[in-house]
């Protein structure tokens, strides 16, 4: 909550980023998001569950995606890849966002995907156009 | 009855299986195992200072995180003598119930609660059950806002250390965290409805119900390992907790004294079930089990009503505790041995450190509640089949894996769980 009311005090939108800088295929986001600070309020995700503190009407979310070759915007999340929900291990972003989304809490998700390589520069310009 | 075989097996996660044989309505191979590789945590901390320990083995699960930390720091204080302040227990008690809240409400909606109701997952519920689902994400968010308010982070938590706490929460953290829970004690009283109204399998389990159990209090942090009258003090546990292995299986088994047993929600109540908080006594006789109950499936039923005794116990901390501003001391440093046992989610979890003069790990044991009911879960699997072999193939997979479930182990089983072959 104290996040939420800083957010919403800074006045600018929230980034959501997803990703591990410590695994060189999931650490672009966290370059980017970088590169970002001071235009938009980066929020760094340990897990899907961190957006349930998520009160913006539109969620803006940053992550790789496997295979991707150039920046791309994802709005219908049923176009993720969702394991079955085995254990509490498997409450994934994809399985937290179609969640969200049957539940139609009344947000949108708005999902930047970059490439997991590339030059971190050229990538945050290109982000920042569908911010 | 023809002759079946439920043949292997398949991964939960990959990191389970089960391998079951049945010939003439008899059960002639039964084994559950897991295969997941060993982690070595216990042999990670060897060498490393006793203040290492709560972080390094938070990393042995991220849904137990904290319950990791609270048991190692509880186990390392114990070995080198430090009594913490009456602050830095409740607050300990704080974070280990705020897990409790997040797991249980994640585990009941989105693993137990498609299994009763016919569903594949909790999204091909959500059409019809939004209003239900809605009530999981809002005791899991609160759960989570403690467990960033106390810890710093909702996953691996920081803040908890040997000898108090790196960050408190300020009197206004403690306000904002009763506000929420109060939000969702209605939440917490309607999963017990529902769960109360849904249909368990009727078997009794051989096994022995074991948990912390203390004279003054639902027991958490405190008590002896009891089953009924049958208690072993904490520091004993290794003298009546033997681990085995299985060829099929690198995760222990275990026994107590011999016999099997098992941990959990449903061991808790049977054993405390007199300190619940009020309104959690007035949802257990809405329940209706009967205490001690010997019914594994009745887990379920238990931590739906620990949901409403733990927001209550919560509650009652934010409300009371006046945060005073202490320090971590200096620490004299001195060996010893220590044990840690607390109630989390699962059941009992046990850390065990031997310390140097020096300050440094020379040993360590760790026994997670999984590891403790693997033994009796198998046992059980093999006991409850014959009631439901003349089920069809789908039937029994289903009632199957609603046992192992209902153990909310931490291998949980997936929806296709079993691959059967029938000859």
């Amino acid at each position: 909550m104290l996040r939420t009311f800083l957010r919403s005090g800074m006045g600018m939108k929230a980034l959501y980023v997803f990703g591990n800088e410590h695994l060189q295929e999931d650490a672009m986001a966290r370059k980017v998001a970088e590169l970002l600070r001071g235009k938009v309020n980066i929020v760094h995700c340990r897990s899907p569950d961190d957006l349930l503190e998520a009160d913006e009407s539109v969620i803006t979310i940053l992550d790789v995606v496997k295979g991707a070759e150039k920046v791309m915007v994802i709005t219908d999340v049923s176009r993720l890849k969702t394991g079955n929900m085995m254990s509490l291990h498997d409450f994934d972003l994809g399985f937290f966002l179609n969640l969200m989304q049957q539940l139609g809490q009344g947000k949108t998700i708005k999902i930047i995907g970059i490439p997991a390589e590339g030059n971190p520069e050229r990538i945050a310009k290109e982000v920042e156009r569908w911010l | 009855m023809p002759t079946i075989t439920l043949n292997h097996i398949t991964k939960i996660e990959g990191h389970a299986k089960l391998t079951l044989g049945i010939e003439e309505n008899k059960v002639t191979v039964c084994q559950l195992g897991a295969t997941e590789g060993a982690r070595y945590f216990e042999g990670i901390v060897v060498g490393r200072r006793y203040n290492e320990a709560n972080e390094l083995t938070s990393r042995i699960c991220g849904i137990c995180s904290c319950a990791h930390v609270i048991a190692a720091i509880t186990a390392i204080e114990n070995a080198i003598g430090f009594t913490p302040s009456e602050q830095t227990i409740k607050l300990r008690e704080l974070l280990t119930l705020a897990e409790r809240i997040r797991s249980h409400a994640t585990h009941l909606y989105f693993l137990a609660l498609p299994d009763y109701l016919g569903y594949e997952s909790a999204i091909a519920m959500a059409p019809k059950y939004k209003k239900e689902l809605q009530r999981a994400l809002n005791m899991m968010k609160v759960g989570n806002h403690m467990i960033k308010t106390l810890a710093a982070r909702d996953l691996h938590p920081v803040s908890a250390a040997v000898g108090g706490w790196l960050k408190l929460p300020s009197q206004d953290d403690m306000d904002a965290m009763g506000k929420a829970l109060d939000g969702i004690k209605k939440d917490a009283e309607d999963t017990c409805k529902l769960f109360f109204s849904l249909k368990y399998p009727d078997f009794q389990t051989e096994g022995l119900f074991f948990s912390l159990k203390s004279e003054k209090e639902y027991a958490m942090l405190s008590g002896n390992f009891c089953s009924g009258d049958r208690c072993h003090a904490r520091e004993q546990y290794m003298n009546h907790i033997a681990e085995f292995h299985q060829e099929y299986s690198n995760a222990n088994y275990a026994t107590e004294d011999g016999k099997r047993f098992l941990v959990g929600a449903i061991a808790r109540l049977n054993n405390n079930s007199k300190f619940l908080s009020p309104n959690a006594q007035k949802m257990l006789k809405l329940s209706k089990i009967r205490l001690p109950s010997q019914n594994p499936f009745h887990n379920t039923h238990a931590q739906a009503v620990e949901l409403v005794h733990s927001i209550d116990h919560a509650l009652e901390i934010c409300k009371t505790l006046k945060i005073k501003d202490e320090k971590i001391p200096q620490i004299p440093i001195k060996a010893g041995r220590g044990v840690g046992a607390i109630e989390v989610p699962r059941g009992t979890l046990w850390h065990e450190y031997v310390v140097d003069e020096h300050g440094v790990i020379t040993k360590a044991n760790i026994i997670t509640p999984t590891a403790q009911n693997l033994y009796n879960a198998q046992e059980d699997i093999r006991c409850f089949i014959p009631g439901i072999v003349h089920k069809t193939k789908e039937q029994i997979i289903l009632d199957v894996e609603k046992l192992i479930r209902s153990y909310d182990p931490c291998f949980s089983c997936s929806a296709h769980f079993l691959e059967v072959e029938w000859v």
